[in-house]
Order: C-alpha cells, then sequence, then structure tokens
C-alpha cells in the first residue's frame, strides 16, 4: 500500500447522496445563469435595444441624384461604428409619411412631391456612444448632398447615460447572482465539512495531513464547479437559442442567434466558467476553515 | 519499537504520571492494565504520535515522534491501526462506511479487494451480513468487533485497541486472543490497553512489568521467542 492515499473526489467517496443533491442544486443555478450572461452577453445590457430604437437621419438636398444617395449611402455603411445606412428615395419618403399621417395626400396636389430622399443610418449596438455618433454626423455634416442631420444630439448624452445605467444595473444584479451562489457554497461547503469532520478527524489520526485534505476538497470542489458551469452555460445557451427562434422578436432586444457561437462569446463562456470554478474553490477553502475554527 | 522515555503527562491540574520508561518490541501483542482514569487512553494517543507527551519522548524505530521530522511521524500514524473506546460519533455511519473510510486512509485497496476482504474479515470477527446495518443498531460488542475487522482491513503494521477486550465480550474473548497472536506472528505489533486482564491471558503472558500506574503484559506468540 502506497502511504498517500488519493484524496480526489474525497467528499464524493464519503458523502454521495448530499453532495448530488447540492450537486443537481448547482447545475440548475448555473444554466439561469449562463442563460443570464449570454443574454447580457449579446444584448450588451440595453445597448442593442436602443440601438435598434436609434437611428440619425441624413436628409439629402432636392436635387441629389438617386445614383449618388445611394453611393453616398454605400461611403456611409462603410464607416466603422454604422451598422446599416439605408437610402429612401423621395417617393419612399412620401409613402412612410402618409402611413404615418394618414390623410395628408392632399399636400401633394400643389407642387409635386414635397418630401426630399432621406438616409437612414443605424449604429452598431457596442458603438453606441457621443463620439461615435458625433463622428457619423461630422462626416454626413461635411458632405454637401445633405441638407440635414437629424442625430437627435440634444437628448442623445442623456439617453445614453441612461442606457449606461440600465447595464450596469443587469451587471450588478448577474454580479449580485454570482456573490449568492458563492455564499450559498460557502454555507454549503461549511455544512459539509462539519458532517464529515468525524471521518476527516479519521483520516487525520491516520496521517493524512488537513492541509493535503483542504487542498484536495477546494481542488475537487473548482473542477467540479468548472464543469457545472460550462454545462449549465451550454445549456442556458441552448434555451437561449430555442427562446430565439421561438420569439424572433426578441432578437431585436438580446440578438441573433448566430451571435452565440462567436469566439468572444464563447471565450466570456469559458472565462465564466473558470471564475465559477475559482468561486468554488475558495467557497470550499474558507467553509473548511469556518468549520474548523467554528465559526460562521 | 516504540519506546518512552521519561513520559509525563499533567491533566486536570495534577500530575497523571510522569517518569515513565518503557519498550514494547515489534512482532508482539502487549497488553497495558490499568486501572479507571489511569490515563490509558491518552498513553495510546501519545504511542500513535497525537498528542504531544508534557514530558519525556517517544522514539519509535529510532526516531523521535514530537521531535524529529513531521513527515516521519505521518507515515508512523499512517500506518497504525486504531480501534478506540466506543463512541456514538459514527453513529450515523454504516459498517460498510466504516469500511469504505478505513479503505480510503489506506490507499491501494482496489475495489473488489476491499469488498472481498471486508466480508472475511467481518465473517472473522463473526458478524456476517451486516454491512448495510447502521452503528447506532449494533450492541457495544458488535460496535467493538466491525470497527476492529474496519480497521484490519488497511492491514496496520500497528494496532492499537483501547478497552477492545472489555467491549467485545467474553464470548469473544477466543477469537480475540488467537487474532491478536496472529497478527504478531505475522509480524505486526498489536497494543491493547484495558482495566483488566482476562485471567487466561495472565496465566499465559506471566508476570507483568509495572510501568507507573499500569502493568505491560506480552502475550504468547506460537513461534516467536521472548524478547
Amino acid at each position: 500500500m502506497s502511504e498517500r492515499p488519493s484524496l480526489w473526489w474525497i467528499d464524493w467517496r464519503l458523502s454521495r447522496g448530499p453532495l448530488l443533491r447540492e450537486t443537481i442544486g448547482r447545475l440548475l443555478f448555473f444554466c439561469l445563469l449562463g442563460f443570464a450572461l449570454l443574454s447580457l452577453l449579446l444584448s450588451g445590457g440595453v445597448g442593442r435595444f436602443l440601438a435598434d430604437r436609434y437611428a440619425i437621419t441624413a436628409v439629402l438636398r432636392a436635387e441629389v441624384p438617386s445614383a449618388e444617395a445611394e453611393g453616398l449611402a454605400r461611403k456611409v455603411a462603410a464607416l466603422p461604428p454604422v451598422r446599416s445606412a439605408a437610402y429612401r428615395d423621395p417617393e419612399a419618403a412620401w409613402k412612410e409619411f402618409l402611413r404615418a399621417y394618414p390623410g395628408l395626400d392632399p399636400l401633394r396636389g400643389a407642387g409635386g412631391n414635397p418630401l426630399p430622399g432621406y438616409i437612414e443610418i443605424r449604429i452598431r449596438p457596442d458603438r453606441l456612444t457621443g463620439a461615435d455618433v458625433g463622428l457619423v454626423t461630422s462626416a454626413l455634416r461635411s458632405v454637401s448632398l445633405v441638407e440635414q442631420v437629424l442625430a437627435g444630439e440634444e437628448w442623445l448624452p442623456r439617453l445614453l447615460r441612461t442606457g449606461r445605467l440600465a447595464s450596469w444595473v443587469c451587471r450588478g444584479i448577474f454580479a449580485a447572482f454570482l456573490a449568492g451562489f458563492f455564499l450559498v457554497s460557502r454555507l454549503q461547503e461549511r455544512a459539509r465539512a462539519i458532517a464529515l469532520a468525524g471521518d476527516f478527524a479519521f483520516l487525520a489520526e491516520r496521517g493524512v495531513p488537513g492541509g493535503r485534505l483542504a487542498f484536495f476538497r477546494a481542488a475537487g470542489a473548482a473542477v467540479s464547479g468548472f464543469l457545472l458551469a460550462a454545462a449549465g452555460t451550454a445549456a442556458g445557451g441552448g434555451a437561449l437559442f430555442l427562446s430565439l427562434r421561438a420569439f424572433p422578436f426578441l432578437e431585436s432586444v438580446i440578438g441573433p442567434t448566430s451571435d452565440l457561437v462567436l469566439p468572444r462569446t464563447v471565450a466570456a463562456a469559458v472565462l465564466f466558467s473558470l471564475g465559477a470554478a475559482l468561486l468554488s474553490g475558495a467557497a470550499s477553502l474558507l467553509g473548511w476553515r469556518a468549520a474548523r475554527s467554528g465559526r460562521k | 519499537m516504540i519506546e518512552g522515555f521519561r513520559l509525563g503527562v499533567f491533566s486536570r491540574g495534577t500530575t497523571l504520571w510522569d517518569g515513565l520508561d518503557f519498550a514494547l518490541g515489534d512482532a508482539a501483542a502487549w497488553f497495558v492494565a490499568g486501572p479507571p482514569s489511569s490515563g490509558k487512553t491518552l498513553l495510546l494517543s501519545i504511542l500513535r504520535g497525537e498528542r504531544r507527551p508534557d514530558a519525556g519522548d517517544v522514539v519509535v524505530s529510532g526516531e523521535s515522534l514530537y521531535r524529529g521530522n513531521a513527515a516521519l511521524a505521518r507515515a508512523w500514524r499512517a500506518s497504525c491501526g486504531h480501534v478506540p473506546e466506543q463512541t456514538i460519533a459514527d453513529a450515523r455511519l454504516t459498517v460498510a462506511d466504516l469500511f469504505r473510510r478505513s479503505a480510503l486512509a489506506g490507499s491501494g485497496v482496489r475495489e473488489r479487494e476491499r469488498k472481498d476482504r471486508t466480508e472475511r474479515l467481518l465473517e472473522m470477527v463473526g458478524l456476517p451480513g451486516v454491512l448495510e446495518w447502521r452503528i447506532a443498531e449494533l450492541s457495544i460488542s458488535e460496535r467493538v468487533r466491525a470497527c476492529l475487522a474496519a480497521e484490519l482491513l488497511r492491514g496496520p503494521k500497528i494496532l492499537f485497541c483501547d478497552g477492545v477486550v472489555a467491549g467485545a465480550g467474553i464470548p469473544c474473548r477466543e477469537m480475540l486472543w488467537g487474532l491478536f497472536r496472529a497478527l504478531a506472528r505475522e509480524g505486526n505489533t498489536v497494543v491493547l490497553a484495558e482495566r483488566t486482564i482476562p485471567e487466561r491471558w495472565v496465566l499465559a503472558a506471566g508476570d507483568a512489568e509495572p510501568v507507573g500506574p499500569f502493568r505491560v503484559y506480552r502475550l504468547p506468540v506460537p513461534g516467536a521467542g521472548m524478547r
């Protein structure tokens, strides 16, 4: 017999029932957290919601030919902060106007279509900042074809500030849930360390150092935390995918399903799993220490 | 060999014993008899390396247990088995849990091997088929025998038994007598601490060596020469 017994999964080997229940609970919690994390990542808090509703309108001069206007729209679409730039000719603008204000078609009778064409510009959710909007508007204002740029600059800073605040609130709620997970895990680890105190004393009496026990318990908790978080995030991602497919209107708030497999989304999920592993390991160590010192 | 040099313990505001000198040779069964509250359990925990004596030292195979290398002390504890005086601490466990826990303390016991040896050991101590029974459901005698069998699972080189003979009861004495002597014959060391030694064992062991409040007997081991 070797003198150093393997202590991997020592809690599992000593107390399967309670640990299984805890593990199922943690997996379900990680599913919820994974769903929330991916929703937050894709939506950027409320960034996508605001970006979906905010548009810059570049009103063109009356005499601008369609070909030139479309060329300008393509150039604007190439700007880094711009998600899309669509040219609407005067006819399309008139139809939109009538849809918005039915019964005003006599206005046209007097001297033809009174509305000019325009370019509707939408900003990327992650670039919806005062600086990027300023970049686009100043670029548009320097173009001679553009009569006027409507960007809501008088109320935009307040809107962006509110958006940032709302995003931070969303992240804060997520962090609070993560902190709650840590606290509950620590209490569970402490309770388990107390319940297994007799077994640990038995092992210590037979030459198994307490430090090794604590280390391997924490290592086991970290590995299982990583695996549970990864599995929970994958399940949460699956649930989010199905939700977005079932309710397409959610895409305007959260984002397209294709974003779920972007490298940065996957990297964030891996980082989250690593964080969960660290928290699980720390909770195990703190729970062990609290149980040994008899504190809460 | 386990040697005690000028061992002393001060407990409850008084000197329990002091200046104990003794040597317990390897491959033998030793019987330490002493009156109640004389510190037998304390002596065993000192010899196992669990409790530092207030005076003196314990030397195992030429190395100090308390003043030497901590790793050596851990290795010593790992080679020891211990059957404690029965308490209700493990009442929530089943007999199978005792064996599982014991196997954890000594790695290298495969699952299949553990099961085979568990069944054989339980049969040997007269407890076949009790694996799923809770410790709380067992009598004192059954608990003692179950704990003894669980310790033997790891095959400890040195076995410390506290009150095992008294706890197991008169009907089990013959089995224990044979078991301890067989363990010693195979090269293991057994140290028993009891209030009284059964008469037949005294007759076989001969004169005791007085060590402080204790009387230390060496049980005869068939096929082994006396020290």
